[in-house]
């Protein structure tokens, strides 16, 4: 490097009274950082980029509405063909978006862990819950789009309707969590678990009424939890669906609990890997 | 004070765990004290700034920081390539708790990066040097009391170079910094004292030029 002493002066930063941060404190500047330069990247990284990202899954999930009256019948376990179509598609959109997303969330941001601040569990928070927000606007722009088309959308206990949605993205947060850790442990794992993710959209009766299925296999198919979170959510919006036989919310909740603890556990056994190159 | 414990540091390759990089690192690194971290390619020079950034843990070991040390400065990293420039620089604002001044930290990033209106352009549209130069401007906007830096020094054109230096100096100055670099005449010109990374063990030198003698010496062996 060239030593020059003269030419135009510069200044640096002036020299600040050191005033340490709490833990808390810092967590809450790399969430807050995090989550508004993750905003930023989604939602104006290309041109009009909130556009699609709110076109997209309004458009899928109107097009199916749509398909799915016209095409097949008008009721599904005593609801509109539509609204039981939306729910569902709301529902598992809010655990697959925030586990796909969440599940890159650590090697999409490599260049960030310079910041010793910055540790891979959270850019997985910060990521599901971006997508959470998303989903949210998505779901108020599907419920008041089908309110103007004459479809019946309010939710008889919308409490129950939060923590139906709540606990979906909370699996999907927790799947996330444990499968990040793994994919950057074994690389491998990314393959398998797409794999494995691809039949969901249809096993977890987003599509077809699990209810409709005979009995033996109807059992099988009732272990997913993502089943009793959909049905669950149906039924908060409407009271008198006939919702599949043996729904439970404990399930769900458990579910989504035994995920967060096994997801948030690998994120803090291998958190020293997961930063090294 | 910045304390190295009996640092062992091996990375895992896909055929298992790899050599040792760090074998058995101990020093003590006084505040506010210039340091050039000298070896050859390979001798893990980089690997040790990470420790000491705390962006990565030692295999064995310890590494205590007792002052306020910077990320470690090296070339590409920590931009995100979709983002602009002012929107990189709020983000590192942000990370540091810089919320109330931000606007005048940013416009200091902006005065000294000098890159124009690119600074409100995504970071893929860069040349390699305005990304240099955002990087450093980007360091020098937050006071740590060490700064990390592996070979940034050399970024940019001319101008740009002699800017950086004067403002190099004015760090060097106030604050301690823990560098890399393959230009003995910078080495020189910033820098006290000297460690010298061979075998995967450091050896400490109070002065800068035993330090380069002994490199020498090694290379030369």
């Amino acid at each position: 490097m060239a030593l020059a002493a003269n030419g135009p002066d510069v200044s640096i930063a002036d020299p600040i009274p050191s005033i340490p941060r709490s833990p808390l404190a810092v967590t809450l500047a790399v969430w807050k950082a995090l989550f508004l330069r993750e905003a930023a990247g989604r939602l104006f990284g290309e041109r009009a980029g909130w556009f699609w990202l709110l076109l997209d899954p309004v458009f899928h999930i109107s097009y199916l509405m749509v398909m799915f009256s016209v095409i097949r019948m008008r009721h599904v376990g005593g609801i509109d063909t539509p609204l039981w179509i939306m729910l569902g598609l709301i529902g598992y959109f809010m655990f697959q978006h925030a586990s796909s997303q969440a599940m890159r969330a650590i090697n999409a941001n490599t260049a960030l862990f310079v910041y010793r601040q910055v540790l891979p569990v959270d850019t997985v928070l910060v990521r599901a819950a971006l997508e959470a927000v998303i989903m949210l606007v998505v779901a108020v722009l599907l419920l008041a789009g089908a309110w103007m088309f004459g479809i019946h959308v309010t939710p008889a206990e919308p409490l129950k309707v939060l923590d139906c949605l709540f606990s979906l993205w909370l699996i999907g947060l927790g799947f996330g969590a444990a499968a990040s850790a793994f994919i950057e442990m074994v690389p491998e794992s990314a393959k398998v678990l797409s794999m494995v993710m691809q039949p969901l959209y249809l096993l977890s009766g987003v599509m077809f009424p699990v209810a409709a299925i005979p009995p033996p296999y109807r059992d099988w198919l009732v272990l997913n939890p993502l089943v009793h979170g959909l049905d669950s959510l149906r039924l908060a919006f409407a009271p008198y669906y006939h919702e599949i036989p043996g729904v439970d919310m404990n399930y769900l909740h458990a579910w989504a609990l035994g995920l967060l603890v096994l997801g948030l556990a690998l994120q803090v056994v291998f958190a020293k890997r997961l930063v090294s190159e | 004070m910045i304390i190295i414990e009996d640092v062992y540091k091996r990375y895992a390759t896909n055929h298992g765990p790899g050599p040792w990089v760090l074998n058995g690192v101990n020093l003590t690194i006084p505040a506010r004290t210039n340091v050039g971290l000298i070896g050859r390619n390979g001798a893990g020079k980089s690997t040790l700034l990470r420790l000491i950034g705390g962006i990565d843990e030692p295999t064995r070991g310890r590494v205590e920081r007792r002052c306020r040390v910077s990320w470690p400065m090296a070339r590409g990293g920590g931009l995100q390539n979709s983002l602009t420039g002012r929107q990189n620089s709020k983000f590192v604002c942000r990370l540091y708790g810089h919320e109330d001044d931000m606007e005048d930290r940013i416009e200091q990033i902006r005065d000294f990066a000098a890159i124009g209106r690119s600074f409100e352009q995504p970071i893929n549209t860069y040349s390699s040097g305005m990304r240099s130069r955002l990087q450093f401007a980007m360091s020098l906007a937050f006071d740590f009391d060490v700064y990390i830096s592996d070979e940034v020094t050399g970024a940019g054109d001319a101008s740009f170079r002699a800017k950086a230096a004067k403002a190099f100096r004015k760090l060097v100055d106030r604050s301690g910094i823990i560098m890399v670099s393959h230009g003995e005449e910078t080495l020189r010109a910033f820098c006290k004292s000297g460690i010298l990374l061979d075998g995967g063990t450091a050896t400490w030198f109070d002065d800068i030029s035993d330090a380069l003698d002994a490199y020498k010496e090694s290379i030369a062996a």
